[in-house]
This record gives structure tokens, sequence and C-alpha cells, in this order.
């Protein structure tokens, strides 16, 4: 794969704007892809997400990349890793911003996650050069750097402690707005949410609501035409029954009718849940 | 003196004749018993000699010797006691010596005690045309075999009596199983997807996997397949109730495919057949010509769910026991249930999952891929709402399975089972252009494995069958596509 690789500096043209508001800006950055120029928002959370963080990452992820607008992450596990493959499912660029050089992939895992995202017009970057090895203690101050490049910052799950209420704070910091998902008050991965929430942070409900929120800072959303499909889809991630019941027919044809948008790559079935390709 | 008189041994679930010669002679008062048998048989002299003098008949104080041939099936337990006393007594010149079956244990007062074998007996004396004398208790199940003579005898003495001629013979009714009633579909309620793969299932005989959290009818839905299944022919019928009687188990001959759910604590053994010394059949033998439902799939042992795949390949299962080696039939349809994570909720809209993506992972990888490839169908079932508590009941069992007849039939008449269509069949089969070109991009587009290919084909073939069509049309293909799943 050719990618191209660069430094930019402060001062530079390729150097994004909205860093050099913050406080300390970094010196240079070091691109693997390309930076996109579209404003972005940061879609954070704890490593150790739960199945509704997940997916409730990804979604947004993808929403903000339907709305064309770009997703910032730090390519950890857990919710920064579904909200990148969110971006990806929705077509959009999205940016990784990692804590050690950019020629290595932490978690090894998201290697792939990371070549899909350059492949997809965005970027992957970092202000540590080549070689830096990924050290706990260099991640806070990456995260200034995912707040610093994104208009606002959703935090979709967080414990009490943790990177991602870093980042929330540095954002407000920044004067960035700060969205939070709210969550079950006894679960740990929500106590750092609802504590956001608590402390004036905006609740956001779910990816439309996220995108309508987001409207009024970045302007309107990018306009995609519909999907047409011929079987009522009551949400994107709907299940197979669902969609049978909404769509009212005989749920032989409904079936057929999902067999065949499957076959033709426009939806997606996975686990009984079915998704806009 | 000679008398010869039969007697049955099971290899598993095949219902063997087994010879007993009796042979009365000289002087010297001596029993022998040869031809391989273990402890309980070869006590059988003390009980036959007791039983004997008790019914008030004199025991010959000569050189007895009796033989069970052949001599190469193990034979056991205390059956024997009633044919060999029979067959000594014969040889005495106490009784006539006439062909019969006989089976059971004698007790030292010359009463007959039940014997295991019983239906196997039946079999045996039907298949020989000569009567079957067997304890009164298990009479009823022997005379469930069709063309059985059999003859229910209380005592030594009667039997005695019986053969001959002295007594009429009582005559015995066959066990009648009031058909089980079970469970109708038309208890579902919603569902629809879950429905219609339990009928293309029925209908295909596919193997089906439900996942879905708990309380969303996994196993409601499980139970209500043996009632869309078409009843058990008389020789499937009889085939079940050997591998029953086999396992000690009385289930007579019964046309309603049995259904089995074994819980995943269960052992090898129990699951695919085994035990010390003779052998038993296992669940997946007891649910043969029916269906054998694995709730929670992933919570059965690794080394349970790999003993399973060839068995179910074949549709017997061989056990290997002591330098003999005996296959069973395991003719089963395989129903599997599991929560889609460890604690169930994934994906369900109202109650919230508690687990991580790696939990979940690692809870999915436990059901290994080879295992996964065998299920044609796999449905996600969904938690009921109120509303849908409520709603109507569904289609009943009777509708449905006037469908899943009608698409069987066809099978039968193309001779084999839509599950068990090789590749070679599948590619033989009638497909009108335009669905086999959108197979052949749905594949490309996918990257769907062979066997992956195979089992949309083969479920395709199902629908097909269902609208009564010979060529499968591009309806059929989609509508494979839509219920294959993922996981």
């Amino acid at each position: 794969m050719v990618t191209t690789v660069a430094i930019v500096s402060r001062g530079d043209p390729g150097y994004p704007a909205q860093l050099e508001e913050i406080a300390d800006p970094p010196d240079r950055l070091w691109v693997r892809g390309t930076l996109p120029p579209t404003p972005a928002v940061a879609i954070v959370g704890t490593r150790r997400a739960t199945r509704y963080g997940l997916s409730l990452a990804r979604e947004m992820g993808r929403a903000v990349a339907l709305a064309g607008w770009v997703v910032v992450s730090g390519l950890a596990r857990g919710v920064d890793g579904a909200a990148h493959r969110g971006c990806l499912d929705g077509g959009g660029a999205g940016i990784a911003v990692l804590g050690c050089g950019i020629d290595i992939w932490y978690p090894p895992e998201h290697q792939r996650l990371g070549e899909e995202l350059v492949a997809g017009e965005g970027a992957v970057v970092s202000e540590y050069p080549p070689g830096t090895r990924p050290e706990p203690w260099r991640f806070p101050a990456r995260n200034r750097i995912i707040s610093g490049l994104s208009a606002a910052v959703v935090v979709v799950e967080a414990a009490e402690k943790g990177g991602a209420l870093i980042t929330a704070r540095l954002a407000a910091e920044q004067g960035r707005d700060v969205f939070a998902v709210p969550g079950d008050v006894h679960r740990e991965t929500s106590l750092g949410t609802n504590l956001l929430i608590r402390d004036g942070a905006i609740p956001v409900l779910g990816a439309a609501d996220l995108v309508e929120a987001l409207s009024l800072i970045l302007g309107p959303p990018r306009t995609h035409t519909d999907v047409d499909l011929p079987f009522a889809m009551p949400y994107d991630g709907a299940t197979v029954e669902e969609v049978i019941a909404a769509s009212g027919g005989d749920t032989a044809e409904v079936l057929q009718s999902l067999g065949r948008m499957e076959a033709e790559g426009r939806v997606r079935i996975e686990a009984g849940q079915v998704f806009i390709a | 003196m000679f008398a010869e008189t039969t007697s049955v041994t099971m290899v598993g679930a095949e219902p063997r004749p087994v010879r007993v010669e009796a042979h009365v002679g000289g002087a010297k008062d001596v029993f022998k018993l040869s031809g391989l048998p273990d402890t309980a048989v070869r006590e059988a002299k003390e009980r036959v000699r007791a039983a004997v003098t008790s019914s008030s008949m004199s025991f010959p104080a000569r050189h007895i010797t009796v033989n069970l041939a052949p001599a190469d099936l193990p034979k056991g337990g205390a059956d024997y006691d009633l044919p060999i006393a029979l067959g000594v007594l014969g040889a005495a010149g106490t009784i006539p010596a006439r062909p019969i079956v006989a089976l059971g244990e004698l007790a030292l007062d010359g009463t007959v005690r039940a014997g295991r074998g019983a239906l196997g007996a039946a079999i045996v004396a039907s298949r020989m045309g000569i009567p079957c004398l067997v304890a009164d208790e298990v009479a009823p199940e022997a005379a469930s075999v069709a063309g059985a003579d059999v003859v229910p005898v209380r005592t030594l003495a009667e039997a005695v009596a019986v053969v001959s001629g002295e007594a009429r013979r009582r005559s015995v009714e066959a066990t009648r199983r009031i058909r089980p009633s079970v469970p109708d579909l038309a208890d579902v309620r919603g569902q629809p997807l879950a429905r219609r793969a339990l009928e293309v299932a029925a209908a295909g005989g596919h193997h089906l996997f439900l996942h879905g959290p708990p309380g969303s009818g996994k196993s409601m839905l499980a139970q209500r397949l043996v009632g869309l299944l078409p009843t058990l022919s008389d020789e499937k019928a009889l085939e079940t109730a050997c591998v029953w009687a086999a396992a000690g188990r009385i289930r007579g001959v019964d046309p309603t495919p049995p259904f089995r759910a074994p819980h995943h604590t269960a052992s090898l053994a129990a699951l695919i057949g085994g035990g010390t010394g003779t052998i038993v059949p296992g669940e997946i033998s007891l649910a043969t010509h029916g269906v054998l439902f694995l709730d929670e799939l992933g919570e059965f042992p690794a080394r349970s769910l790999d003993a399973l795949r060839q068995p179910l390949e074949e549709g017997e299962v061989a056990i290997a026991r002591r330098g003999m080696s005996v296959t069973l039939p395991a003719e089963v349809q395989l129903v599997a249930a599991t929560n889609p994570c460890p604690c169930g909720y994934a994906g369900d809209r109202v109650q919230a999952c508690q687990c991580s993506q790696t939990d979940i992972q690692r809870y999915r990888r436990r059901i290994s891929g080879p295992l996964l490839d065998r299920f044609d169908l796999r449905v996600a079932v969904r938690r009921l709402t109120g509303d849908e508590l409520q709603g109507p009941p569904g289609e009943p069992t009777a509708v449905v399975a006037s469908r899943v007849e009608a698409a069987r039939k066809r099978q039968t008449e193309r001779g084999v089972l839509n599950r068990d269509l090789t590749r070679a069949q599948l590619d033989s089969q009638p497909i009108e252009p335009a669905a086999g070109q959108f197979l052949h991009r749905a594949v490309d587009r996918s990257g769907l494995t062979a066997r992956g290919y195979d089992r949309i084909r083969r479920v395709a073939r199902t629908l097909a069958d269902l609208d009564e069509v010979d060529a499968i049309e591009e309806r059929h293909v989609a509508e494979a596509l839509a219920l294959r799943g993922s996981w």
C-alpha cells in the first residue's frame, strides 16, 4: 500500500488550524495519509466498553460520517475502535491520533482498522517521532490533540477515571462542546458519562440526536439520498423480526427481499440484526 | 437327549438370536454352561435348579451341558434363566422340545421376572415365526411388535404348562401408546422468522440453530418441531423402540418422533453412548428419527460437541468397547439454542448487555466452525413485547405439518432428504437460469465458502419443495440467503 507520510509543523499551510487555538499545540505532527479539512467530531470512551457502548459508538461514528463530518478518536480498543469502524461504515474520513510513533500499530489488532482509515482518505497522526513506543503516560497528552482537532467531543462510555474523562476535561478547557451518553447509574462504565452530564455536558440520546445537536455547531449535515428498500426498516440495526413486523407482508416475501438486498450488498444481516450497508 | 430354545442378546440396538442348546446325558450330576457367559449368566445354574424344584418338578441329576451360541456374542444378565430352564427340561424329556423364544430371569420360587430385551425377543420371534415367552410385565411391550406371537408367563410352571399344551395361553394386549400431546405451534405468538425457520427445518430435515436472549422461547420452539415432522414408519418406530430397549427404557412402537433434550452437564457417554460392559445408547441414539435439542450449546464441553460431529454426518454412531465395536442409529435432526453472549442480552432492545466485546467473542468461539457448519438454518429469536404476547395465536401445527408433509413427499420421491443432499446431488437439482445467476452473484459478493454455498442450495431446494415446484427459483435462493443468518 502506498501511503504518504509527512511532517507538518506549526505555521505550515497543512497544519490544522483548530490546533493553533489550544494552549499547548504540538510543534509538529507526523501524518500517515491525509488530514481531511472538514470539521471534526471526537468520539471517545473506555477501552472496556460494553456491547451497548460499542454498538452506540459505531452507530454514532457512522452517523457522523454520513453527515459529512470527520470522526476523530484514539484507535484504542473498545469505544475508539468502534467509532472508527462506524466512520468507515458510513464511508467517511477519519483521524486516529496515536500515543506512539505512527510506524507502530497499537493495539496491534487495530492495524487493519488504521490502514483502512488511511485508505479511506483519512489519517493516522502523532506528535511523537516514529519509533516512539506506546507508553501509558503519553496517552493523556495525546488526548489534548484529539479534542484539539475536534469541534466537539462525544464521550460514549467512561468509568469515573480514565482517558476519556481527561479528554472531556481538556475539551472543556479548549472551549469545545462536550457531549455524553447517559447510562445506567449502577454501571461502572456509565459513571464517568453520567458525572459529565451532572457537571454540564450535553446529554445525547443516540446517533440521530447527536447529528441534530452537532448541526447547531457545524451547520446542516450533508444530505444523502435515503436508501430505498423494498421493506420497512424501523431503524438501522432493527432485528429481522422487527423488519418483518414493520413490513406487514408475508414472512417469506420479506425474507426474500432481505436476501436480495443482502446479496446486492445494500444491507448486512448480522446476528439477527439488519444494518443498512 | 438334546433340546434347543432361543433367546436374544442386543448388539447395540440390534436384537440377535442366541441359541440355547441343552444336552442331558451320562449319570454324573454336573451342570456346565459354555458360550461366553458373564457372571450373572453363570449363576443361572443355581437359579434354574432352585426354580425347577420349587415348581414341583425334578431337576435331572445327570450330566447337563448348556451352550449359548454363537459363542462370539457376549451375553450378560439373568434373562437367559427361562430359556435355559426350558431347554434343560426339554432335553430331559420332561416337556416336549418345541421351537420357542424365551426371555426372563427366574426367581428361586419359579416366578418369571421381567427381562430387558423383551422387545428384541419379540422381534426375533416374529422373524423366526415362533412363539415368544416373556414375563407378564413386559408382555405388552413385546406384543407391540407387529406379527409377534407373545405368550405372557408368570411362573416357570405356567411356561412349562403352555409349552406342554396343558394350559390355555393367556392373551396379551399390546401397549397402546396414547399419543402424547405434542405442544402445538398455535401457542407461539409473533416470532414470524422463527416460525418460518421451523417450518423449513421440518420440511427439509435441516439442523436448526437458534440464538436469542433468555426467555425468547427457543426451547418452546424446539419442542414444537416434533409435531411438524411426519409420523414414523413402522420400521423406524421399531428401530427407535429397540434403541430405547437397549437403554433399558420402554417406549413401545410409537409413531411419534422422539424428542430428547439432554442437559449440558450430561456426560460424553450419556450423550454419545457407551458405558462399561454392555454398550448403552446415548441421547443421540435415543433421539434417532426424531429431534435432539441441545439448549445452551456453548455450555456443552468441547469434547462432547466434537464427538457429535461424525454421528451427525453419518446418521449412526460407532462405539468401541473392550475389543467390540457396535454401531447404533443416530439419525437425528439437531436443534441447538444459545444465548448471544454470556449475560444473554446482546442485541436486546430493552435489557442492556453487560458483556465486553472480548467476552462475547470468547463465548461465540466455544461453538466451533465445523459444528456450526452443520446447521443449514441459523436464526435469531427475539423476546416478545407485551403487545405481541397478547397477540392472536399463530398458525396451528396441523396446518404447517400438512405443508411439510407435501414437501417431504417430493423428497421421498427423489429418494433423499434435502439435509443429506451431497454436492453432486445439489449440482443436478434443476434451477432457473435467473436463480442460478443470482446465486453466483451472491456467492461472489459475500465470499461464501463451498460449504456455505451448499447450505444455501439445500435450503433453497426445500423452499422450492414447500412451494411444490421442481426448479429452484430466484425467490427461493433469496430467502435461503436470509435464513442462513450469521453468528
